[in-house]
């Protein structure tokens, strides 16, 4: 992690730029990725106004999320169990981690909004690690991977239902340029 | 006005505020009889007259008087053990506030058991106060406090008398010179920040300034300084936060959880990262490492203290599930507590040391509380992450984004944060100088 001071002000210029020089597109180009800017696809249809109102940790969704080159892992309810979909997701990651081999990532582990602030940053963390355990048996060298668990406070949605929060109990991987 | 002499203290805002307790200018008699019967919270309160303080020199400024008013209405409301009587319907006006000049003929037809009336003075910035609790019935004066400040600290004063209201009629001081620490995203969705709040919600002020998320503020034993969480240097760390100066100093430089002081302010309690786990951790409250508590795989969060500093009520995964345990610090034993839902989380150990609340996801979240020794859990109030007021009377909770507050039987609720934002985290302060 090179600098994780998260820089809200340049984020709102580069929102409200990409914007005017996009329009309204239905991916925004530009997402903000908690501590240091990435690309990524992001919410769809906002006006002007919905950016100043709607900038919220909520919508820095899948920076590397789908057609990103690293698969999120998900969990059930307070749970750190890796299920067979996430080894098979792991595998693939490994494999592209092998591909890259100068790549190095930091694992992002999540929680949904049910449960208790300090609980779910620790169960995290015990996300972050069952991914990277996995993926340091599976010959990726623990020296490219790093943990980070952000628990309940960066959802990926806000909805109150099982689907929403399904996709909040996630590990995500940030590859580290 | 500084007539009597008394004694003068300086607070650390650098504000002059003075308590003369049980002056005898003010006391007709002291010690005060309690002859109010107050009933229990959610029961039909205590009606109470809430006179507007007059100000005998001048009709400059009303609204000082009328602030402090206010003040105490709010906060007698908020006990659950009041009732304050419509101002439209007082006959008799402000002024005439000792005991010969009220007639209590003109409170006693309004139903009113109990009479607030006062007056305060102005000298350029310097405000005086005097304020007198009167017993309707007996026509008698239950206490009086005189207060000299800022002007500005009218409502700290009117939060001093409303605790001393308390006091009067209760045996036991309230707690509303204190105030609510929390989180919010308030101002930037993204980003969440300490704040701090009086009682009335109406001072609330953000601590922070790190643009970054803060989580978990726990209080000093003095109020003077704050413990929370922060990304600001990479993964979560604890920071100390002295309040006057608005400086922040890491504490350890491990991943941390949270934290809290003792109650006595020698040491904190902390969860810390241990190779992919969280375990609890004693620190010297400067930060220097004492003392590991939990030698456990499973997740050990949130240590709570006992009012006594003996033992910490925490959270452990290591039943499988989150439950809530009470350890011995001296022997390092540890007993689990609860048992009657799966997701038991964030104990907090009353000051009185008889209950610990906790929050349990049964259904929804609701605020529970159990003996220290474990036994049948009984349900307080809907929402999460409950934190004792200094009283012991009442519990901070959060719900959907907005704190609350809660008489300790959950018979009477209000609402103290609002407006856009999410709202979390409630961690009340000691009773504040």
């Amino acid at each position: 992690m090179v600098n994780n001071t998260f820089r809200g002000g340049w984020l709102i210029g580069v929102l409200l730029l990409s914007l005017a020089l996009i329009g309204c597109p239905k991916q925004s180009p530009q997402q903000m990725r908690y501590g240091t800017p990435s690309t990524g696809s992001g919410t769809s249809g906002m006006g002007e106004a919905e950016i100043g109102e709607g900038e919220r940790l909520q919508d820095r969704v899948q920076e590397d999320g789908e057609g990103g080159p690293l698969q999120d892992v998900f969990f059930s309810y307070d749970s750190f169990e890796l299920s067979e979909e996430a080894r098979q997701t792991l595998q693939a990651n490994a494999d592209w981690l092998q591909n890259n081999a100068e790549a190095k990532v930091e694992i992002e582990g999540h929680c949904d909004e049910r449960g208790t602030a300090e609980y779910n940053l620790a169960l995290g963390t015990k996300r972050a690690r069952a991914a990277q355990d996995y993926l340091i048996t599976l010959g990726v060298p623990a020296e490219r991977l790093s943990v980070i668990s952000y628990g309940e406070e960066l959802p990926q949605c806000t909805d109150a239902n099982e689907s929403c929060w399904q996709r909040n109990r996630r590990g995500h991987f940030s590859v580290l340029r | 006005m500084s007539r009597g002499g008394p004694p003068l203290r300086m607070t650390r805002s650098g504000v002059l505020l003075t308590v003369i307790a049980a002056l005898a200018v003010l006391a007709t008699s002291a010690p005060a009889q309690i002859r109010i019967e107050v009933p229990n919270p959610g029961e039909a309160g205590v009606p109470i007259a809430l006179s507007p303080l007059s100000n005998p020199d001048s009709h400059a400024e009303r609204q000082i008087g009328e602030t402090f008013a206010r003040t105490i209405a709010r906060d007698l409301t908020l006990s659950g053990l009041f009732r304050v009587l419509d101002r439209r319907a007082y006959i008799e006006g402000p002024e005439g506030f000792v005991l010969d000049r009220i007639n209590f003929q003109n409170w006693s037809v309004l139903d009113a058991l109990a009479l607030v009336k006062g007056g305060f003075w102005l000298n350029g910035e310097q405000l005086t106060i005097e304020a007198r609790l009167f017993d309707v019935t007996q026509q008698k004066q239950l206490g009086g406090r005189r207060y000299i400040g800022h002007k500005r600290d009218v409502r700290r004063m009117a939060h001093r008398f409303a605790d001393q209201v308390m006091l009067f009629l209760t045996g036991e001081e309230g707690p509303f010179n204190s105030k609510i620490a929390f989180i919010s995203n308030r101002v930037d969705g993204r980003i969440k920040e300490v704040y701090v709040t009086d009682l009335s919600g109406t001072e609330v002020r953000r601590v922070t300034q790190d643009r970054t998320l803060s989580l978990g503020p726990s209080w000093s034993p003095t109020g003077a300084e704050l413990l929370f969480i922060s990304y600001k240097q990479g993964g979560p760390h604890s920071f100390k936060l002295d309040l006057a100066t608005g400086r922040s100093a890491r504490l350890d430089a491990r991943i941390a959880y949270g934290a809290s002081w003792s109650p006595d302010g020698t040491h904190i309690a902390v969860s810390l990262d241990q190779n992919g786990n969280s375990d609890l951790f004693l620190l010297s409250s400067k930060g220097r490492l004492i003392r590991r508590l939990t030698h456990h795989s499973g997740i050990d969060v949130s240590p709570a203290w006992s009012p006594d500093g003996r033992q910490l009520a925490f959270c452990s995964s290591r039943s499988g599930s989150p439950q809530i345990y009470v350890m011995d610090i001296e022997t390092g034993q540890s007993k689990r507590i609860t048992f009657q839902s799966a997701y038991n989380t964030d104990p907090a150990w009353s000051p009185k040391g008889d209950r610990i609340a906790y929050t349990s996801r049964s259904g929804g979240f609701r605020v529970m509380w159990i003996d220290p020794n474990g036994g049948e859990a009984t349900h307080v109030v809907r929402g999460e992450h409950p934190s004792w007021s200094p009283d012991g009377r009442y519990l901070a909770v959060t719900r959907r984004g907005r704190l609350y507050l809660a008489s300790r039987d959950g018979q009477s609720v209000q609402q103290l944060t609002g407006g856009s934002g999410n709202d979390t985290s409630p961690a009340w302060s000691p009773r504040l100088p």
